[in-house]
Parts: structure tokens; C-alpha cells; sequence
């Protein structure tokens, strides 16, 4: 991370490093730059090289933006419609946040209006941040890939592991940082192909692992001693460094891709070869693709690209799987085969 | 459709995405969100259409590529397809024949529709699948 405070109240200026994006921004309501802290300072594996620095201000309306003009051409998402006029980013919430990017002056504009709701308000804020950072990251060159990954041993390729949200992707992950493999993170990673070439960043340090992880992983002691997430979720911002030493790497070269799922009915493991389409599928699901041609073209190359050259299985895990040591053992071996 | 479409010129939409691969091409709609996959002669007739082609000039460049007029059908067919899909649509008189498109080996032409279309409302810019219940 790296929130550097440049200037007093009451406005308050901090400065984010957000892996090959830098945001300044400026608060007119210095409180709402504390409530977005745990949010700006989680992008936080380290990046050589001179970020893309974007000047942001967030300022405090007295009066609600009126929630019309926008259509979601550009994007829908559950809290935003965005389009894209003339180079800008338009970014209105349901709530009535608005943000404005000047993409090619790095330069936008948070509007924040009055709401009874305040915690509701400050996730809408959240959102307009998480995509304008997703923009800044792929107008550096950089494909948002909402997926884990998982490094042998001595090695430096990885397995992609995708699935959405609750699927296990994060204890999966841990299941095997115990037994010495490495990871970028468990579902925040900057994909890249360059010259033929397709690399893997880490861009967040930070785990999402829900408290019952501990049950599989006494090591861990108790997850809930963590700070919690959301208010949407029992699980806990937990610093892997400070659980299992040594596990972090900042880049790999992808060579599989995983589909995680739960089981619960199931046995312990499944593992179910993927095909070609059937890899590009999965790789396709885990990116956020714009309406925008011109924004939407590198981010499906660099996806195609990579997921051509990968291999790929469904691996199905059952309930509570990982109190048996086996089911790591085999996992490692499923992982390393596909690696092969 | 064949015969009403057969001296229109069309041309890919602006909004479709295609990704060149080593044997053919991926196109996603961003309209609909579908995507594609397309085998090399599928992808050579598709890049006709990127700067527009009437039927007739797909058919003719087609020989050149090592078509015989037993693969016409085929060929309609994908255009066919093309033109059902949506991922053309008829370009104004302004667009004239485009660049020659060359394709090192000639096999029956396929497009193939993938299930399930992409996520049309995403959870936030950076992940855009719903989270499963925990």
C-alpha cells in the first residue's frame, strides 16, 4: 500500500499506490478518506517502475445527483451504470455517487451527495474507486483477472484459480501455502501478454478467509482476531505474510487454469479435464469486459491469448475435504500435472 | 435470406471484438455478450466483413483460398450464421470491397456459438461473477 497524507484539514490529501496506478486524491470531507482506507490500501504488492498517476477529487454535494442520462452502455454493474462520452468515464450510482474520469488527462471527479444510508453510501464510493482503478490498470497495459493462483515449489508457473465469490478459490489456496507452494493472491490478479509472452502480477497481499478455514488450518489460529471484510461476509482481511511466511511472489508465468467449486455432496475431490473452450470460458468469466470496443479489444486478447496456452480442469471440492491431509496431497499432484 | 442478401454488401458491427489465434479466431458480441470460435477459413471469410463484402466477393475469394463450388454451401451457411447472429450488418454504399484476406489451408468453414453469453451485470469493475451464498 502506501496512504501518504500531503496536506492538512480540513481537506486531506492522500496518495495510493495501487500496483501500476497511483491515485492522489484530494477529500473536501476528510472522515470519508479514512472510511475508504481499507479499500485503497489493499492494492499493495509492490511494483517497479513510475505509476500512472491519477488526481482524484471527492467532493461533498449538499444536494443528490439526479440519477438520470446514464444507460450502462459502457458497463451494469449491481451498484453503477457507466458510460463512456468523449473520453470520459461517467460513472452514476443508485445511491447517487457520481464519477468522472478524464481518461487521457488522469484526472476525475468523485461526487458524493447526502445519504441516510452512510455505510451503503461509502460501498457505492468504493465501487466508483474499484473502477476507476480497473481502468487506470488496463489503460497501463494490464488485464483486471478476478482469480488466485498457486505456484509449485521452486517453480514459476502457476495455476489460475477461478470461480466466483464463496466458491473456495481462498481455502484452497491456503490448503496448500501450508504445505510450502507460493501465490500472487487469492482473487486480485494483473494478467499481461507482451511479445507472446503472458505474465501474472500480484496486486493485493491480503486474504479474504472465512474464520471455519481454521478448523482445517490450526496454524492460522483464530480468524476471527482478523478485521472482518464487509458487513456482508464472516470473512477476514488476514495478512498471509503474518500466517505463512515466505508464500508471497509478485509476478508468475500462468501455465494452467483451475474452475473451483464446491462440492457438498460430493466427495472430497473431483477433478474433471477442461477443454479449450471450455478454458477460455472459464478465464472469459473471471474479466470484467466494457461495451466499449476499443476498451473491450486488448483485455480479449490478452484473455484468448493466454487461455490457448494453458491447460485446465474442474476441480470439485467436498465438504469439509481439507481435514483430511490426503486431499492436499492429491490436490498437489492434480496441480503439478497440469503444469506438466 | 440468401437470395435477398445476396449482392448487399456487410460488414462486421463496430461492437464485435474478434481475437486472432493460431487456428482461427474468437469473437465476442459485446452487444449480446455471446461469444464465438471459428476455425481458419471461418475466420478468413468473418475478416472479409471487417472492412465489407458482399456474398458474391466471399464466394470468388474463397476459390483463391483452395474452396471448391461444392463448399459454396458451407460458405452461405457461415454467412448465414453470420447474418443471423447479428455480428453483421449491411454496410452503406460508402464501403467498397476491402483487402484481400489470404488463409494457408482451406477446410469446410465453422462458427461455433458458445452456450452461455458473458455476465451482463457484473458485481464490480474487477469481478464479475455474483458471489455464491457462504
Amino acid at each position: 500500500m502506501s496512504a501518504l497524507a500531503v496536506a492538512s484539514s480540513p481537506r486531506r490529501q492522500l496518495v495510493y499506490n495501487c500496483g501500476p496506478a497511483q491515485l492522489a486524491i484530494d477529500f473536501e470531507e476528510p472522515a470519508l478518506g479514512e472510511y475508504l482506507h481499507g479499500l485503497l490500501s489493499q492494492y499493495d504488492a509492490p511494483w517497479a517502475g513510475p505509476p500512472n498517476t491519477i488526481q482524484v477529487l471527492v467532493e461533498s454535494n449538499s444536494l443528490p445527483t439526479v440519477a438520470s442520462g446514464t444507460t450502462g452502455s459502457y458497463l451494469t454493474l449491481q451498484r453503477l451504470r457507466v458510460d463512456c462520452i468523449d473520453g470520459r468515464l461517467v460513472s452514476l450510482g443508485h445511491l447517487g455517487s457520481r464519477m468522472e474520469f478524464e481518461m487521457n488527462a488522469s484526472r476525475a471527479r468523485v461526487s458524493v451527495p447526502p445519504h441516510p444510508d452512510r455505510p451503503a453510501l461509502v460501498e457505492e464510493i468504493e465501487q466508483q474507486f474499484v473502477l476507476l482503478l480497473a481502468r487506470a490498470w488496463a489503460q497501463a497495459g494490464w488485464t483486471p483477472l478476478h482469480a488466485g493462483s498457486l505456484v509449485p515449489p521452486g517453480e514459476t508457473r502457476c495455476v489460475l484459480l477461478c470461480a466466483p465469490s464463496g466458491s473456495g478459490k481462498t481455502t484452497l489456496t491456503a490448503a496448500l501455502l501450508r504445505r510450502g507452494w507460493r501465490t500472487l493472491g487469492d482473487d486480485k490478479t494483473l494478467l499481461r501478454l507482451q511479445a507472446g509472452a503472458a505474465c501474472a502480477r500480484a496486486l493485493a497481499r491480503r486474504f479474504h478467509l472465512h474464520p471455519e478455514a481454521a478448523r482445517w488450518f490450526p496454524e492460522a489460529g483464530n480468524l476471527t482476531d482478523w478485521p472482518r471484510y464487509s458487513r456482508w461476509t464472516d470473512k477476514r482481511v488476514v495478512q498471509i505474510e503474518k500466517l505463512w511466511p515466505g508464500r508471497l511472489l509478485d509476478e508468475a508465468v500462468p501455465g494452467a487454469v483451475v474452475q473451483v467449486e464446491r462440492n457438498p455432496l460430493g466427495p472430497a475431490l473431483t477433478v474433471i479435464p477442461l477443454e479449450a473452450t471450455e478454458i477460455l470460458n472459464t478465464l472469459l468469466r473471471q474479466v470484467v469486459i466494457p461495451g466499449e470496443a476499443a476498451h473491450a479489444r486488448p483485455l480479449v486478447n490478452c484473455v484468448v491469448g493466454t487461455a490457448s496456452r494453458l491447460r485446465g480442469a474442474r476441480v470439485m471440492v467436498g465438504h469439509n475435504a481439507f481435514a483430511n491431509p490426503d486431499v492436499a496431497e492429491e490436490l498437489e499432484q492434480i496441480l503439478r500435472r497440469l503444469l506438466a | 435470406m440468401q437470395s435477398k442478401s445476396e449482392n448487399c454488401r456487410w460488414l462486421l458491427r463496430p461492437d464485435v471484438v474478434s481475437t486472432v489465434l493460431n487456428d482461427g479466431a474468437v469473437i465476442l458480441d459485446l452487444r449480446t455478450k455471446f461469444f464465438f470460435s471459428l476455425n481458419a477459413s471461418g475466420w478468413a471469410i468473418a475478416q472479409m466483413f471487417e472492412s465489407g463484402a458482399t456474398r458474391s466477393e466471399v464466394l470468388a475469394a474463397s476459390l483463391n483460398w483452395g474452396a471448391a463450388s461444392a463448399d459454396h454451401p458451407g460458405i452461405n451457411g457461415l454467412i448465414d450464421q453470420l447474418i443471423a447472429e447479428r455480428l453483421v450488418e449491411p454496410a452503406n454504399n460508402s464501403v467498397t470491397a476491402g483487402a484481400q484476406v489470404t488463409l494457408a489451408v482451406w477446410t469446410p468453414p465453422m462458427l461455433s456459438k458458445h452456450r452461455e453469453p458473458l455476465q451482463r451485470i457484473m458485481v464490480s469493475a474487477f469481478d464479475p461473477g455474483l458471489p455464491l451464498a457462504e
